[in-house]
């Protein structure tokens, strides 16, 4: 169906959550909320359930105990959007977050299928929530592409996009922008 | 699939009439559920209301005291499609305890201003899936009348569906309704 003709209704987070809280989105496909629209999200394979257990052990290691990741849980982006990252790095500990968190300091998708997804949509929504970091683990091209410094962009589908893009190969490390001094292996995080 | 747009959650009619019937939505949204999408409904100009007048008013006086008439009323096209058709007409009269929302549809009108091509290509297509055998529109933008019938597959339509037999009739025409096939209802009597 073409967009560009069909207005469809656009719900708020709030809307959202009542619509989770009332039994209407589960169980069954994952749903996330992208920019007011339900957004069916693609299922996992064996490689890209790999990945996030991997990607998950590498950035605890690098960041436990000050922060802490969290994996496929929801964040309270903005008020139209509630993602579930495959993996978000938050910081203190689960406690610290009876509301989701709506900034995380790094935020990672994994991805094969959904790779043209994953960095349209997905990165120009994250940059328009300005979260200053976001990692791609591109699973086709076995590489880590990281994205910073978000800023406006009216050719994007949500109007920002980030600014730095760096493509890393398996043996280059990586430090998250909130712990400098980690040293983690592409290769680490890839299946 | 391999797609770059996200792929939106589609809604049963059923859950549809939940979402209604919790008040999820703000009392008088514009709403119609069309193919699985909850799809927003554009206001509606002086023109576009009239002519809805007029359409009801002829099909009433075309169709007779046995057949529903009904103006911007839901009806239950499909298991995932809740349209509002700005007049649609069903067999029987109305009484207590009819079917609220009909699902066999003799006759359905849109009414077009800026929706001519949702009208044409969506709501058609979508019509068209549901058998319904005569769909038309009035359209406000070149003051014709665009009569639809014999549905048939059509893989390039948007919903699979297509209208083999397209007219387009002008001021000083007539049509009949194919379920009312000896009423002759002027053109211009529907036309603001």
């Amino acid at each position: 169906m073409s967009e560009s003709i069909v207005r469809t209704r656009r719900w708020t987070r709030v809307e959202y959550d009542k619509l989770i809280d009332a039994g209407f989105l589960g169980p069954g496909a994952k749903i996330e909320l992208l920019a007011g629209q339900l957004c069916v999200s693609e299922s996992q394979n064996s490689s890209h359930a790999m990945a996030i257990s991997l990607s998950l052990d590498a950035l605890h290691k690098a960041l436990a105990p000050r922060w802490h990741v969290r994996v496929q849980l929801p964040i309270a982006l903005d008020d139209e959007s509630e993602p579930e990252p495959d993996l978000a790095v938050v910081s203190g500990g689960p406690r610290d977050y009876p509301d989701h968190p709506s900034r995380p300091a790094l935020v990672v998708e994994i991805a094969d299928s959904s790779l043209a997804l994953d960095r349209t949509h997905k990165g120009s929504l994250y940059a328009r929530a300005r979260l200053s970091e976001y990692w791609i683990v591109n699973l086709t091209d076995r590489v880590l592409e990281v994205y910073r410094n978000p800023g406006p962009d009216a050719g994007t589908p949500y109007g920002w996009a980030y600014r730095v893009v760096l493509t890393l190969g398996p043996d280059e490390r990586v430090a998250p922008l909130v712990a400098s001094s980690a040293r983690i292996l592409v290769a680490d995080l890839l299946p | 699939m391999q797609t770059t747009y996200p792929r939106i959650r589609r809604w049963t009619r059923v859950e549809y009439d939940r979402l209604i019937d919790q008040g999820v939505f703000q009392p008088g949204e514009p709403l119609e559920l069309l193919a699985g999408q909850l799809v927003l409904r554009e206001p509606q100009g002086d023109p576009h209301s009239l002519a809805v007048e007029l359409v009801q008013e002829a099909l009433r006086a075309a169709f007779g005291p046995e057949w529903r008439v009904r103006t911007q009323l839901p009806v239950a096209l499909d298991d995932e499609s809740e349209p509002e058709p700005d007049v649609s007409v069903a067999a029987g009269r109305v009484h207590r305890g009819a079917e609220a929302k009909p699902s066999h549809l003799a006759l359905v009108v849109e009414v077009a201003a800026s929706s001519l091509t949702l009208d044409r290509e969506h709501k058609g297509s979508l019509y068209a899936r549901a058998r319904v055998a005569d769909y038309w529109i009035v359209n406000l933008a070149d003051h014709v009348l665009e009569i639809y019938r014999d549905p048939a597959p059509d893989p390039s339509a948007s919903y699979g569906w297509t209208y083999r037999s397209i007219q387009s009739l002008t001021v000083g025409q007539h049509v009949s309704p194919l379920a009312a096939p000896t009423s002759h209802i002027a053109v211009g009597d529907l036309l603001p």
